[in-house]
């Protein structure tokens, strides 16, 4: 990219306060889409850490943002137990949940990583589905109420809301931005690379690879805590393989490389689920054949094509004229300069 | 034994053969083209849900069954065509196109035949209850046929790959990919033919369970399920490991649903997490 480092520091201060300003000069409806978009942005950002540092796909990634979502249900509707406590054990069921699963999914590559993440996210929604006395089977379980943050309810303010899951979606950001740059993250992109070279070097690469499966679980739990919360039910539609398979296709339509095309991707998809679920029950059958398409004809998606066209527009300001890139259409390739 | 035991055992043994015919496919497939057709299970449904409009127009039960197939088998080789050939090569890609399409049929069978829960009726032939004699257990005939029909299947399976030439160059493809192709052997229709074989066995699957099961909307998603259980705890590519996964598989479920319903499916962790810490690629799996 052309920009300076000040500048950069500049345009993320913009934006940031431009995120902070949207309750106060944006419409309600405008303010809880963004509140969606944020919680599903951080179940697509903890597919896309997967996929960008491990080279893996996931399809249980909902799993763990259905499990949060479900303690949460569960001690406050049931147990009554105040606020942060149901939050926090849920994020923290989730991540041993993780730690458990991760143990058998870690030396899976390719397919059969996707296979059995596959499988395992099954299991869950069966559970949710069928072990009705405690997830109330598929109807599922309903008055969550959000906390009260600072005094301010954020079940009646959808503006306080937004603020309290603007800064905790920051903070993701910010966590998982970190942890590419630094030492771990370049030594996962060693191992995505080449597995044996970095074992050989004497690195951990079966300890690196099950961190970052719990990292990313973990990411995807603070989304489904935001979830339950905002919706204020949740059912086994939250960890089915629909969620799964659509938390894919944001990713793939945003570009499963960077964290911006995870947002982007869920942004899209989320407004196209709008638009279509007025004037159609085919919601299935479009999304279907709208990952058949990307799959097929844009892998790297819509934070790929952005890209492609600023490097483009870059290249001809510089008048250098070289086509950018140049990298095979594969996704889940990238050239790590 | 008591009764629910027997029961449960004979239903488990009906399930295996029935998810032996889902998984064989599945195997197949997978072990020569390293793909992992997760549009399986929505073959297997819409199988089922072809059996049901067949046998309303003529009535037989043999001819949805083999219509089920057929159609299946025209809708893999379709898929295969026009769709897997894109990305060929790149495993992962293909395997996302697969559950695309698998979206895309589940929805579709949605549109064509409702969301009504539906199965495929008993024919008037086998219709009726069947006392075992040794056990003294009154059984539905249906079901002992459906039995026996599965396990017919599988030997013919069997002998079409052991014995047909087409089968020795399937398992040999299996075996060693490139030296059949070096062999001057036409593996892009050998890619085809297995694929056409596994829809066709899938859509027949759909037409057998479609009978002694219900067909409903997310039957799709549960069979894919339960047959990726068995070829994991089997091994890939393996089809001994096909048989005892699908027993494993179909045993522990049909007991796990009369003793413990709310966790019929999720007890299949148990298995799965047992042999995976213990042979990462399944009891009959080789290493990729």
């Amino acid at each position: 990219m052309l920009l300076s480092n000040s500048s950069k520091i500049f345009v993320v201060l913009a934006s940031l306060a431009l995120l902070i300003a949207v309750p106060w000069i944006a419409s309600d409806y405008f303010v809880m889409m963004c509140i969606r978009v944020m919680y599903f942005g951080m179940l697509t950002l903890s597919l896309c850490f997967l996929a960008g540092e491990l080279g893996v796909v996931s399809l249980m990634q909902a799993s763990f943002f259905g499990i949060s979502g479900y303690f949460i249900a569960i001690l406050q509707t049931r147990y009554q137990i105040p606020f942060p406590i149901p939050a926090l054990v849920g994020i923290g069921v989730a991540v041993l949940f993780a730690a458990l699963t991760g143990l058998l999914v870690i030396r899976a590559r390719g397919i059969y990583f996707l296979m059995l993440t596959l499988v395992l996210g099954q299991l869950i929604w069966a559970l949710a589905s069928q072990w009705a006395t405690v997830t109330r089977g598929d109807s599922g379980i309903t008055d969550i109420f959000a906390p009260v943050i600072f005094g301010i309810s954020t079940e009646k303010s959808k503006g306080a809301f937004y603020l309290f899951e603007l800064f905790f979606f920051c903070a993701v950001i910010y966590f998982l931005a970190t942890l590419k740059r630094s030492p771990f993250g370049l030594m996962l992109r060693g191992v995505r690379d080449s597995e044996s070279r970095m074992a050989m070097l004497g690195y951990p690469v079966s300890l690196l690879r099950y961190m970052a499966f719990i990292f990313a679980a973990f990411v995807a739990s603070i989304g489904g805590v935001f979830f339950a919360y905002f919706t204020g039910l949740i059912n086994p539609h939250s960890v089915s393989l629909t969620t799964n398979v659509e938390t894919l296709l944001s990713a793939i339509l945003g570009g499963i490389q960077t964290l911006f095309g995870a947002i982007l991707g869920t942004a899209i998809l989320k407004v196209l689920d709008l638009v279509l679920s007025g004037i159609t029950q085919r919601y299935l059958l479009i999304m279907g054949i709208l990952f058949l398409l990307t799959i097929m004809f844009a892998p790297k998606g819509a934070a790929g094509a952005l890209k492609r066209l600023w490097e483009g527009f870059a290249s001809r300001k510089m008048g250098s004229g070289a086509p950018a890139g140049g990298a095979s259409d594969d996704p889940f390739y990238e050239d790590t300069k | 034994m008591s009764l629910l035991v027997t029961m449960s055992l004979l239903n488990g043994l009906t399930l295996a053969a029935l998810l032996f015919i889902t998984a064989s496919g599945l195997t197949l497939s997978f072990s020569l083209m390293r793909v992992v057709n997760l549009t399986h299970g929505a073959l297997y449904m819409a199988g089922g849900f072809i059996g049901v409009s067949v046998i309303k127009v003529t009535g037989s039960w043999l001819l949805a069954l083999l219509a089920g197939g057929v159609v299946m088998a025209i809708l893999a080789l379709l898929e295969e065509k026009f769709l897997l050939r894109w990305a060929r090569g790149n495993d992962l890609i293909e395997t996302l196109i697969s559950l695309s399409v698998a979206i895309i049929i589940g929805d579709l069978v949605l549109v064509i035949w409702g969301g009504y829960p539906k199965t495929i009726e008993i024919p008037a032939m086998l219709s009726g209850a069947w006392t075992i004699p040794v056990i003294n257990l009154v059984y539905p005939i249906f079901r002992i046929f459906m039995l026996g029909l599965s396990i017919l299947i599988i030997i013919t399976l069997w002998l079409f790959l052991k014995k047909t030439n087409l089968g020795v160059t399937i398992r040999a493809g299996v075996d060693n990919f490139e030296m059949v192709s070096s062999l001057g052997i036409n593996v892009r229709r050998l890619f085809t033919i297995v694929f056409c074989l596994s829809g066709f066995l899938a859509g027949v699957a759909g037409v057998v369970g479609g009978t002694f099961m219900m067909l409903v909307v997310g039957e799709d998603w549960r069979i894919l399920t339960l047959t990726l259980i068995v070829i994991i705890i089997g091994g890939m590519g393996s089809l001994v490991g096909t048989v005892v996964g699908a027993l494993i598989t179909g045993l522990i479920y049909s007991f796990a649903t009369a003793y413990i319903p709310e966790f019929s499916l999720f007890i299949l962790f148990l298995p799965v997490a047992i042999i995976l810490s213990i042979r990462p690629h399944g009891l009959f799996g080789t290493k990729a």
